[in-house]
């Protein structure tokens, strides 16, 4: 029998849309970490996480991932890509590359996207949601309402966020992600 | 009919139902080459002389391990942990769990730790944590309503923490349902119509829901209709067993339908509300259900008016204008809950307020509903509502179910029109 005519198969990488998500999860995570320090929303939920709390988001099995965790001192900090060696409370991933594409490039609203069972979360489902709340969040920050509407189940009304705050927000998280 | 763009379904919980359907678990226990069951129950159930007639229908060609009757209304993960030793110390292989959810929702739980081992079933939280087969479980379900027979997910209580944590996965779905009508012949009239609405709930919800598909759709308004057609029927002659038998396929078909599509703001309430007051669930369903359709009006109206051709039948969907539908829905289940009321002599709940233990002391007292709502963004059914869910939006509801006026509309803060499946 020649075994050479049965080849293994290895998964392909996808460079482009690797790269483009993981500049996409770089982005969010400092965002996150920047959001944290000036929205009051989120830093209240940050407050309700347990001391130490960390958690990733990332692309199944491979990634690219972020790593997001509260510091010694209370303080959220965006700690990069790699998961390896982190202790993790909380892995949120997206089954595969495509599908993470489809929920990047907002072709598929992260809501549909939780109802076609996109995700995996490992960890507490309550701080699950309380990071969902911040993503959200952070996504109105950092797109304008005509993508954001695209990626979230209902844009904040004037009455949860006034457009004044909002710009002024969104100004601070742009400088902080990119600056500080 | 919607085609969603995409879907998942999984079903593969044998379901062995009709009259005797108890004789036939030693030949399922066999084919799954187990010989050594445990059951576990709890006190209502083996009072009423159920674990008996399980015993008899079993243990002349099974030996029963052991038998655990102590399961509390509310599974909780300290409980899982302790029969987790008890299954071990007895050299069992395989359960056989006799009740209604919380019964059912334990014997997962203990399934997941004797079968992947450690001893504390946090440890095992989130929804990737079990990823293989467990030991055998056969679920003979005693109520109509939880459809967890057919679920794949554990709602098991934090006590300490005063939440309701959820393990999804596949592999909890059972091997095999039982429905026996003689399971569920002894359970009273007032258990019978939260529980019955509780089946109701989930198909409902399972029509509206985020993740609904075409089979999760068809057994939906199966199992709607079966309730309309017997639950009133059953409260007021429990001994109908024809009736008792819809019921209980009724609840499966629900448990099916919405383990395939998830629920929405009606679990999530009926979770926080059942997790901080202890309040049972059916008769959180039966209470939130009204709210949980109207708040979702502008979402998936067509959807709810669909709801009314199971619910009222052909001649009363016929004459409804379309646009009306969904409004007469609601209405319609109202009044089941006020039929079920009067039927039960006031012991099935229609609003918050309402709600007391045997005692008579008021449940779900008002100035808790800041902490059911704070509760209820932390529950995961809030995912699957078609509409946002936030802090205020669920204290607003529950101001109304609390005392039980329909929704004021206007109060919804709405994130566009029509959802995208």
């Amino acid at each position: 029998m020649n075994i050479n005519k049965y080849p293994e198969i290895k998964p392909g990488v996808k460079y482009i849309k690797k790269i483009y998500i993981a500049v996409m999860l770089f982005i969010v995570g400092r965002a996150m970490q920047a959001a944290s320090r000036i929205d009051k929303t989120i830093k209240k939920e940050f407050e309700d996480l347990p001391d130490g709390f960390t958690f990733s988001l990332g692309i199944l099995p491979n990634g690219p991932y972020m790593i997001v965790g509260k510091n010694e001192k209370g303080k959220v900090k965006y700690m990069g890509w790699n998961p390896a060696g982190k202790k993790l409370d909380l892995k949120m991933g997206i089954k595969n590359m495509e599908v993470a594409f489809l929920v990047f490039s907002f072709q598929e609203s992260t809501t549909v996207a939780f109802a076609h069972d996109r995700f995996i979360v490992d960890g507490d489902l309550t701080n699950a949601l309380a990071i969902v709340r911040v993503l959200d969040l952070v996504e109105v920050y950092l797109l304008p309402k005509i993508i954001t509407k695209l990626a979230v189940k209902r844009y904040p009304k004037w009455s949860e966020l006034s457009p004044v705050r909002k710009h002024i927000n969104r100004i601070l998280i742009y400088v902080r992600t990119f600056t500080v | 009919m919607i085609l969603p763009s995409y879907y998942e379904f999984c079903c593969r919980v044998k379901t062995i139902s009709g009259q005797k359907a108890l004789e036939k678990i030693p030949g399922a226990l066999a084919r799954m080459n187990s010989f050594r069951p445990m059951i576990i129950t709890d006190k209502g159930v083996s009072g009423a002389g159920l674990i008996k007639l399980v015993s008899g229908a079993v243990g002349k060609k099974v030996k029963i391990g052991a038998i655990y009757d102590d399961v509390p209304a509310d599974s909780d993960y300290k409980v899982v942990n302790a029969i987790a030793k008890i299954y071990r110390s007895k050299g069992c292989d395989s359960i056989i769990v006799v009740g209604g959810g919380s019964p059912i929702d334990t014997a997962k739980g203990v399934n997941i730790l004797v079968s992947l081992g450690g001893n504390n079933l946090l440890d095992y939280c989130g929804s990737g944590s079990v990823k293989q087969k467990l030991k055998p479980l056969i679920a003979v379900p005693t109520t109509s309503g939880t459809g967890s027979e057919m679920t794949l997910v554990a709602v098991i209580a934090d006590k300490d923490r005063n939440i309701k944590m959820a393990f999804p996965s596949y592999f909890l779905l059972p091997d095999i349902a039982v429905l026996d009508p003689r399971m569920t012949k002894t359970l009273p009239p007032f258990l019978t119509a939260p529980t019955g609405m509780d089946a109701f709930t989930h198909a409902c919800e399972a029509y509206i829901g985020l993740a609904k598909n075409p089979l999760s759709d068809t057994s939906a308004l199966q199992a709607i209709q079966l309730v309309s057609q017997n639950l009133l029927k059953v409260v007021k002659n429990p001994n109908d067993l024809n009736g008792r038998l819809a019921l209980a396929n009724a609840s499966a078909l629900a448990g099916l339908s919405f383990s395939n599509s998830m629920v929405g703001l009606v679990h999530n309430l009926g979770h926080a509300t059942g997790g901080v007051c202890h309040v049972p669930h059916g008769a959180c369903m039966s209470i939130f259900l009204p709210y949980g359709l109207e708040y979702n009006f502008h979402k998936v109206g067509d959807l709810i008016g669909d709801l009314l051709y199971p619910i009222a039948g052909a001649e009363v969907f016929a004459e409804t204008p379309k646009k009306a539908r969904p409004e007469k829905a609601v209405a319609c289940i109202r009044q089941l809950n006020q039929d079920l009321h009067d039927a039960t002599g006031g012991r099935h709940f229609r609003n918050l307020k309402e709600i007391t233990d045997r005692s008579g002391k008021q449940l779900v007292p008002k100035e808790t509903l800041p902490l059911i709502a704070k509760t209820a963004i932390g529950d995961g059914s809030k995912v699957y509502n078609t509409e946002e869910i936030t802090y205020d939006d669920a204290l607003m509801v529950l101001e109304h179910a609390y005392e039980g006026i329909p929704l004021n509309r206007k109060l919804i803060k709405k994130g566009g029109k029509g959802q995208k499946f």
